[in-house]
């Protein structure tokens, strides 16, 4: 962040912010744009089956913590791979509170007694995720918040070792290395909606909030923000909290989609696919997350069909089994080379103008 | 009592070199680069298949010089078209290029382990003063001291060193004083494929296997200990992998039954040094915030 080099090549780490500085006022397409496409999508797709229901889930579970990185990540221009441990904490809390009584002391026996007696309906263990979320990541955020650039990147990497560590070893507060089983699973896929928009409506606001504005001001420049009275520090908490709750929802909702939870479905993977959606869609934009998150599980469903091989006419065309993986990490890097700011450039959604 | 200083030392001398090799990459460009875990095991890959049917010296001469292009083609493939991008979108990036030459290998090599005997007679013990030692740890410690002992010659004595110590310190300058860019970073990836290359033969004799992801482990805690020891500064790199590596070691010695939490003590450690010294443990003038 020094200021000899705050030309177009500068050397601060924080991610290419949009052209436009940002939104500043409500403008109701940009949150009902993205809404609606969310809802048009969920439904048509659902409509063809079970199976592409059971992806619309899925989707919309990633959906909910791409947002969590978009609050994030978008506003303070600091990377984080640290979310995905609060979505290990949010699955974790969930899954545990409504896993039956009898299969905890079955399977997990090694599990401290009064989670073993935990037992709560999937709504308010969705709201115990969050709120655990929101609590671990708050005290974390007291400590890596102090952290610009580089090292708080570092910082927040050595935050997802610790916690997939801690839960794929210690088995008093989960099932260690094993699976949790027997999590109660979504009846319908409106559920995962609702809860969608709720993130999304959640992460606009954050957004367009006074706060959100000042966190972007420091993004864009940290000194000329602190010379202000702003204090970074503090504003980077509040988005490090709220993001932890988000990304904790996220993983209370894959484990009630999957109907089960372990540490490993949390980890590096998880955390590439994830920022990888985010950098393709457009990190500064809540539309950015919306169309990255659509945009790569479209392309990886419709690779993953033609690995399986797709019949047309008479002819059979298929992909080589691993082609999905190469053909989405390479996206990710032709959209970097190609649109640094990605798909949306980091604009939020707006309606096409008809008149001039 | 010996053995675990060795191990502590062998351990902290090949994190050392893998941290030497990404810290050579970050100073001329600040890419703190993730796919030099995939460096290391092509390496590896060359290794155990070259090894067995044109012996040891073919093999090493082989995987050397395939992991230094593969490190060339990433710099011309990638990161030459990403020059005026921030450190954040170059880690990102790079972080592509690694999944991407993960899932090359799983479709190239499969994605089970590939074995063989690379070099059997490091997995033997000598004698010393009474007690034995693996000769492993032995050869790793020789092996990691050379090479420094040969990066230092190269940095500190040889014209595209002093380019690349001038690069890293300020780039914008060594330009205008006529240091060609593009062949100092191009030299900077070669180098580093180099030391992937000698990392993956240590590796390797140790695991005896090779599978597609059997350089993340050692690339992470590699760039840990890039970052902890000090952005910008190659001794603080190889400083900061040493400590790194020779503290794994030393925790799964102590924390007898509890070493399964071992990571989660070296990572606590390193968000403690960060917090202390956010700009590394041999904080270089370059990387520091200037108000």
């Amino acid at each position: 962040m020094s200021i000899e080099s705050s030309s177009a090549a500068s050397t601060s780490a924080a991610l290419p912010s949009s052209a436009v500085p940002g939104v500043t006022r409500f403008h109701w397409p940009e949150l009902a744009g993205p809404i609606a496409v969310v809802v048009a999508v969920t439904y048509v797709v659902s409509s063809l089956g079970a199976s592409s229901s059971f992806l619309v889930q899925g989707t919309l579970v990633t959906l909910v913590m791409v947002l969590a990185l978009q609050v994030f990540i978008g506003n303070s221009g600091v990377l984080s791979f640290g979310q995905a441990a609060f979505a290990m904490v949010g699955g974790f809390a969930s899954g545990l509170a409504t896993a039956p009584v009898k299969i905890k002391e079955n399977v997990l026996s090694d599990l401290w007694e009064p989670l073993k007696v935990l037992s709560m309906g999937v709504w308010p263990s969705l709201l115990l995720a969050v709120i655990v979320g929101m609590i671990v990541a708050f005290i974390t955020g007291l400590f890596l918040m102090r952290l610009n650039g580089l090292a708080a990147g570092i910082a927040t990497f050595a935050l997802l070792m610790v916690a997939d560590n801690i839960f794929f070893n210690w088995k008093k507060i989960g099932p260690g290395p094993q699976v949790l089983p027997q999590v109660p699973k979504f009846q319908f896929v409106d559920e995962a909606l609702a809860l969608a928009i709720i993130a999304l409506v959640v992460v606009y606001f954050m957004g367009i909030s006074r706060r959100g504005r000042l966190l972007r001001a420091t993004r864009e420049d940290g000194l000329a923000a602190r010379a202000l009275g702003t204090s970074v520090w503090r504003l980077r908490v509040l988005f490090f909290t709220v993001s932890g709750g988000v990304a904790a929802l996220s993983g209370a909702m894959y484990s009630h989609h999957a109907g089960a939870v372990s540490a490993r479905d949390f980890y590096l993977g998880f955390t590439f696919t994830t920022l990888a959606m985010l950098v393709i869609g457009g990190v500064a934009s809540v539309w950015g997350a919306v169309v990255g998150t659509l945009v790569v599980a479209a392309i990886g469903e419709v690779l993953l069909r033609l690995e399986q091989g797709v019949e047309i006419g008479n002819v059979l065309i298929y992909l080589p089994n691993g082609a999905r993986g190469v053909v989405i990490a390479a996206a990710l890097v032709v959209m970097l080379i190609w649109r640094q700011r990605g798909l949306t450039g980091g604009r939020e959604f707006s309606l096409p103008r008809f008149r001039r | 009592m010996i053995q675990t200083i060795l191990d502590a030392l062998s351990f902290g001398g090949l994190y050392g070199l893998a941290a030497l090799g990404i810290g050579l990459v970050f100073g001329v460009m600040r890419l703190v680069n993730f796919a030099h875990g995939e460096l290391i095991a092509i390496g590896a890959y060359l290794l155990v298949i070259t090894v067995p049917s044109l012996g040891l010296p073919a093999g090493i001469v082989i995987a050397v010089v395939g992991t230094a292009l593969l490190a060339l083609l990433m710099e011309l493939g990638v990161f030459k078209r990403l020059r005026s991008a921030g450190p954040a979108v170059l880690l990102v990036a790079s972080f592509g290029v690694s999944v991407l030459l993960q899932r090359l290998y799983e479709v190239i090599f499969g994605a089970l382990p590939l074995s063989a005997q690379v070099a059997p007679w490091m997995n033997g013990v000598i004698d010393i003063g009474g007690t034995t030692v693996t000769r492993g740890s032995i050869v790793t410690i020789i092996l990691a001291l050379v090479l420094l002992g040969g990066m230092w010659f190269f940095i500190d004595r040889t014209t595209l060193g002093l380019q690349i110590r001038a690069a890293s310190s300020d780039f914008q300058t060594a330009r205008l004083l006529g240091v060609r860019s593009n062949r100092v970073i191009g030299a900077a990836f070669v180098f580093s494929g180099i030391l992937a290359a000698a990392v993956a033969f240590v590796a390797v004799t140790q695991r005896g296997s090779v599978d597609p992801l059997f350089g993340v482990n050692i690339t992470i805690l590699a760039l840990v200990g890039t970052v902890i020891g000090g952005l910008g500064s190659l001794q603080g790199a190889a400083l900061g992998g040493f400590l790194v590596g020779s503290t794994i070691s030393l925790l799964n010695a102590f924390l007898g039954n509890y070493r399964v939490y071992t990571y989660t003590w070296l990572f606590i450690l390193v968000i403690i040094v960060l917090l202390v010294r956010p700009g590394g443990i041999v904080s270089s003038k370059a990387a520091k915030e200037r108000v």
